[in-house]
């Protein structure tokens, strides 16, 4: 994250975020083991190792939607269709699955499909220019009512059954860190070092600090963008399969919703909608605090929507403490 | 929106861009309308009557009556994404509390109270707080949709029996449904504040250029403050009309309608980004958006399409949108 605070160098305002960019880091590290170490204390059931890879395991389809989510925003445009998407892409997979009895067929139509909905998502939004809260809000709609018609409202089982792809959402590595847990922390990983460590990363925060500054610099605006959206489309592909395969079906309802709470976490975890502030660890973290606590008030046996209620106040206490921090500095 | 100079945001702001552009965007509207009209006509002959025009109204104008609110609120260069999940939430409140002061008064007060008070809480947090009022309001629209259901578990059924309650949905006079008289009210109102009197003016000029505003010694937080309550009394005013349809409190009613209203408002011209937005464009968006819902349903279509057709059309107006401010820039 440090690299690239320092080397997007369009603007000269990046020393001050860097700063924030590792105060905010901290906070979020601190945040979650407040959270972890009051629902340990408080509840008789939350600190076991069982429940503890359980909220990974339960937070690793979020985390996948929320990464690709957060380096759209860093791109500065927005990307909300990834809800619906999740819906979309199990269909191909667990289809084609059914039909032929290969996982990696499955997989193969999954990611096709999700490639598309990223290409015109970015497409209209990039070279068509049509402002992308429009373009990503339209498709959600689009893709979610095509599910629904290709579905005619009803899940699609997996009929083969395949072991592989059930041990995908649901196995463990030495029976103890949830599979979907790993591929989540290694997408994020990667996505991570791809943001941070290399010169696409460093073009795509110069591009949503100021993308003026960045075509004058001779940067393909439209073309990082573009990537972007790709990218944010195949990681809510993964997140899919993994909820596919946690589901053991194509669910038409899959995913509703999943686009707020993928918002709100890369929020929380510090990104910006303005653009080229934020780090995919941070929206990580963000994800996952929203997990521990919603995990934690379901152990304290209150109400499940009181997760809806909590989360909406730390949103807007964690955005509202940040921007007057951003107000000193 | 370069037009807005530095002296007079608001007098000239408007002449310059709304007059020539929005006049070609309401036209492109209004042909759009014609032609679905004039379509579903000869493909359904069912489509042409006095009765399924009725229908029509009476479902336009409840999301009407949100999207006037929006179309000021847009303008100011803020949203509300809660007002789905308000909507809920007050009809459940509307009915409950006519259920136990046996007042209408009282609950359609209720109602609007409720909704301002939503609509309060959300500009304060945007505009004392400093949150970005989209994601300001998703979290509002999460604490609503899980406190619904902290007040509620199930609908509030009507307990009350009083008669007038239900005529305020299936109402009418002469012809006219009595919420279609209501939607008619509140746009004209909202026409005319927004086109002839000074708040119109202030929430253009907060909206095109906050920092213009602010040297011309308004004050952009509380505009915007004042906008949010709007939206959120008319919130409740859409949540009476609601609960009187369905005859109760339904706290999963409402969902998907913050999309369907920002849709009807983009759809109708207003810009994302402030400053410019028009109420009859957006009566023509709602309309649009509802005869495409009545015609899908008229032709037997698979109803699936009612969500598909509204995501295409968004794009498309905002692609030819688009196209059209290519030709008058260059």
């Amino acid at each position: 994250m440090q690299q690239s605070a320092d080397t997007a160098a369009p603007a000269p305002a990046r020393k001050a975020d860097h700063r924030l960019f590792r105060g905010n880091l901290v906070a979020l590290v601190v945040s979650l083991a407040l959270v972890i170490g009051f629902f340990a204390l408080a509840t008789e059931h939350f600190w076991s190792l069982r429940n503890i890879t359980n909220v990974l395991g339960q937070a690793s389809i979020l985390m996948c939607l929320t990464a690709g989510v957060a380096i759209v925003f860093i791109s500065g445009e927005v990307d909300i269709s990834v809800g619906s998407l999740v819906a979309a892409i199990a269909i191909p997979l667990i289809v084609i699955m059914n039909a032929t009895g290969s996982l990696a067929l499955g997989l193969g139509g999954a990611l096709a499909l999700g490639l598309l909905i990223g290409v015109v998502n970015g497409y209209l939004s990039v070279y068509l220019k049509i402002n992308s809260l429009i373009v990503t809000l339209g498709t959600l709609f689009i893709i979610r009512g095509l599910v629904y018609l290709y579905t005619g409202k009803r899940a699609i089982a997996d009929t083969v059954y395949l072991e592989s792809f059930f041990q995908l959402g649901n196995g463990r590595l030495w029976g103890l860190i949830p599979y979907p847990a790993l591929v989540a922390f290694a997408l994020v990983g990667g996505l991570a070092v791809l943001m941070t460590q290399t010169r696409f990363g460093r073009k795509v925060y110069a591009v949503g600090g100021n993308a003026e500054v960045a075509r004058l610099a001779g940067y393909n605006v439209r073309r990082i963008k573009f990537t972007c959206f790709v990218i944010s489309s195949l990681a809510a592909t993964v997140g899919g399969i993994l909820l596919a395969s946690r589901l053991g079906s194509a669910v038409h309802v899959a995913g509703l919703n999943y686009e707020f709470q993928a918002v709100a976490a890369a929020v929380l975890g510090g990104v910006s909608l303005a653009g080229g502030i934020g780090g995919l660890i941070g929206s990580a973290l963000g994800v996952l605090i929203l997990a521990f606590v919603s995990n934690g008030l379901g152990m304290m046996s209150a109400p499940t929507e009181w997760q809806l209620v909590i989360t909406g106040a730390i949103i807007i206490a964690a955005v509202a403490l940040d921007s007057a921090k951003r107000e000193r500095a | 929106m370069s037009v807005t100079s530095d002296q007079s945001p608001t007098r000239q702001a408007r002449g310059l861009s709304l007059g020539g552009l929005l006049r070609n965007e309401q036209i492109f509207l209004i042909i759009l309308l014609a032609v679905l009209i004039v379509g579903l006509s000869l493909a359904a002959p069912r489509f042409m009557t006095a009765e399924n025009a009725t229908a029509i109204l009476h479902q336009s104008a409840m999301v009407l009556i949100v999207a006037v609110g929006m179309t000021m609120l847009l303008i100011t260069a803020e949203v509300d994404i809660s007002v789905g999940a308000s909507l809920a939430f007050a009809s459940c409140v509307v009915m409950d509390v006519i259920n136990t002061t046996s007042s209408l008064t009282l609950g359609i007060l209720a109602g609007l109270a409720f909704g301002g008070g939503v609509g309060l809480f959300n500009g304060l947090v945007v505009t004392r707080l400093k949150v970005n009022s989209l994601i300001a309001t998703i979290a509002t629209m999460m604490i609503l949709q899980g406190g619904v259901f902290l007040y509620t578990r199930e609908a509030v059924q009507n307990h009350h029996q009083i008669e007038a309650f239900s005529l305020i949905a299936t109402g009418y006079v002469g012809p006219v449904p009595v919420p279609v008289i209501i939607a008619a009210l509140l746009a004209v109102v909202f026409y005319v504040m927004l086109n002839y009197t000074l708040i119109g003016r202030r929430v253009f000029a907060v909206g095109s250029n906050p920092k213009a505003a602010r040297l011309s010694g308004l004050s952009p937080e509380t505009i915007k403050l004042v906008a949010f309550v709007v939206t959120g009394i008319l919130v409740g005013v859409a949540a009476t009309i609601l609960a009187s349809l369905l005859n109760a409190g339904q706290p999963t009613a409402g969902r998907g309608f913050e999309l369907i209203v920002i849709a009807a408002v983009l759809l109708g011209g207003t810009s994302l980004f402030g400053g410019k937005g028009t109420i009859a464009g957006t009566i023509l968006g709602v309309l649009i958006l509802k005869i495409i819902d009545n015609g899908i349903i008229i032709l037997r279509w698979n109803q699936d399409l009612q969500i598909i057709v509204p995501g295409v059309v968004i794009i498309l107006a905002m692609f030819l949108d688009q196209l059209r401010k290519g030709r008058t820039d260059g």
